[in-house]
């Protein structure tokens, strides 16, 4: 019982990661690959704040989740001036310089070690250690951040991002600031995925650094393309289906060894297929084309 | 890499090792990043797949090396060969029906990614996932003056070199150089004055395959393979076209050189676990300040 929690929560946290990398992809048409850096980061973050300030579970969220915010806004800066090609290949530079240090700057994050004995979360004294009050938390905060996205996507602002999306000249001709709502939109999903990281780091309490590898980026973005991008229930879609699809392997009786091969290699197929035949994915309601 | 870290070795000894280094691995960058910029160029793919082209040469090496003990020139040409079939493959099944559909810039990179994804996950479940070296031993070195090289880091030079000044010279002089470069500048009008422009996109892989994998035997006779090699050159190759500018045909050879010089001081300076960083770095610096690279003439990237 206690793996179908963990399947379930697993899916919590990619419907967390595929909504915001979403709100990036499918509004505002900007295929980040480094959203595994701010996850990562969140989960570095508040472990910081935990273990080595000896915060409670809340407040170290709270800060984590705002530093994150603000990391990704500094980052955003320089990758917004690019479009197309260039944009993805300056995401993935920041990916992996932030990945790198995270694995090298060992004084601080024990590098290729990890960092293990994290606290569970806790609210108000409360300890969430059970695999089911775990999902519990995870299932609570994916909602809260799917309200945010639905609240965000269907407000003026989230109109003015699809405007941007579509016709960037467009919207500057209608005075919107194109560079400032992209700007912000990275910030806000960014410090959404670090909620996914905080929420990880106490779920797992070990991390280390090749969890949050351009690898895992490439796996977000494949969770928004293969569900679907630009509305809501397609990455929510497309993290069920990407959780749920190796755990048949499992079932198939596959060496692991064997198996982790195997799994990326369906989710490469999927990718091709999914460009080639149905590139606005399961659900998605934007076309890539 | 046999480096001089004898104490007795005064500091700019050490440096101009370290520079000779560098220039051999540049060397090498420069033949893969041009390989990626005349794709890019010619067929507007952002090719990640540049890497899995890469990584399946350097893995025929192996296998034909090791494995079934072929002499050493038919191997060098059977790797070349599988590398040439890959990359116009993945041209012919991936990205001609997409520009055909008239696919954007993102879902070409994006099928690009997964067929690297498949290709190296593939190979990963055939020979399994661990690093391999292909020469056991100390290699025999030559010395330069200061700078001692071994005599995979001679060959790296020269045949980059060699490779690099044929490629030239079928650019420049021969017919189908020409129509490549009349692809690269405006297909439209090509395909108008009777350019096949399909065959030409096909000989550019073609070509770029070969020199992707020309770089991946002389990197792997050095430093060995492992699945995942072909990634971060790849990355590297396309940094070094940023860095170099992409409106010369030449230009990406000027940033892997740089880029292989800039990583070499980087390994005397600090501990070489940084050197993804200092590239990286360098390439968000070159985006901000000089997008349009070191010899670029035209409008910047951002406005394209």
């Amino acid at each position: 019982m206690n793996y179908v929690f963990h399947i379930l929560t697993m899916i919590c946290f990619y419907i967390i990661l595929g909504l915001s990398l979403n709100l990036l992809v499918g509004y505002g048409g900007m295929f980040s690959l480094c959203h595994a850096a701010f996850y990562g980061l969140g989960a570095y973050g508040s472990t910081f704040l935990m273990l080595n300030a000896g915060w409670s579970f809340i407040p170290s969220l709270l800060v984590g989740v705002i530093v994150v915010g603000v990391i990704a806004y500094l980052i955003a800066i320089p990758s917004t001036r690019f479009h197309g090609d260039f944009f993805i290949l300056a995401t993935m530079g920041f990916q992996i310089i932030i990945f790198s240090i995270l694995y090298n700057w060992s004084e601080l994050t024990k590098g290729s070690y990890g960092i293990s004995g994290i606290p569970r979360a806790s609210f108000w004294g409360l300890k969430i250690s059970s695999p089911p009050a775990i999902f519990a938390v995870a299932f609570v905060l994916a909602v809260m951040v799917w309200l945010i996205t639905l609240r965000l996507t269907r407000s003026p602002y989230g109109r003015a991002l699809q405007a941007v999306r579509d016709d960037e000249t467009a919207a500057l001709a209608l005075g919107k600031n194109v560079r400032r709502f992209k700007r912000s939109t990275f910030c806000i999903a960014g410090a959404l995925a670090a909620t996914a990281g905080v929420l990880f780091a106490s779920y797992s309490s070990y991390i280390d650094p090749t969890s949050f590898m351009l690898d895992e980026s490439v796996f977000i973005l494949c969770v928004v393309i293969i569900g679907g991008a630009g509305n809501l229930r397609g990455p929510i879609t497309g993290a069920v289906v990407l959780v749920f699809l190796p755990e048949f392997l499992r079932f198939l009786q596959i060496p692991d060894a064997v198996a982790a091969n195997m799994r990326q290699v369906i989710y490469g197929f999927l990718l091709v297929l999914i460009m080639r035949f149905r590139p606005r994915g399961l659900l998605g309601s934007y076309s890539f084309d | 890499m046999p480096l001089g870290f004898g104490t007795a070795l005064a500091e700019t000894e050490r440096m101009e090792q370290f520079i000779a280094n560098g220039l051999c691995k540049g060397a090498v960058y420069a033949t893969v990043a041009l390989g990626f910029g005349l794709i890019y160029t010619t067929s507007k793919v952002f090719h990640i797949a540049h890497g899995a082209v890469y990584t399946v040469a350097a893995y025929a090496l192996y296998f034909f090396l090791i494995f079934l003990e072929f002499p050493f020139p038919i191997v060098v040409l059977f790797g070349l060969f599988a590398a040439v079939i890959l990359g116009v493959l993945i041209e012919l099944l991936v990205y001609r029906p997409l520009v055909q559909r008239k696919a954007s810039g993102a879902v070409l990179l994006i099928s690009s990614l997964g067929v690297y994804i498949i290709v190296v996950n593939l190979l990963a479940m055939l020979l399994g996932n661990q690093g391999r070296v292909l020469r056991p031993g100390v290699e025999a070195t030559v010395n330069f003056g200061n700078v001692i090289l071994t005599r995979v880091q001679v060959a790296q030079i020269a045949i980059s070199l060699l490779g690099m000044t044929i490629y030239w010279v079928f650019l420049k002089k021969s017919s189908l150089g020409r129509v490549c470069r009349a692809v690269a500048d405006d297909w439209v009008l090509a395909s108008v004055l009777g350019v096949k422009v399909q065959t030409t996109r096909l000989v550019v892989f073609a070509v770029g395959s070969l020199l992707a994998g020309m770089g991946a035997m002389l990197i792997a006779l050095d430093v060995g393979i492992d699945p995942h090699i072909g990634f971060p050159v790849v990355l590297t190759a396309a940094v070094a076209c940023i860095i170099g500018g992409l409106h010369r045909f030449i230009s990406p050879a000027l940033g892997g050189f740089l880029l292989g010089l800039v990583q070499g001081l980087v390994v005397w300076q600090t501990p070489a676990k940084w050197e993804s960083v200092v590239t990286f770095a360098l390439l968000i610096c070159f985006l901000l300040f000089r997008p349009q690279g070191l010899l670029g003439i035209r409008q910047r990237l951002e406005e394209r």
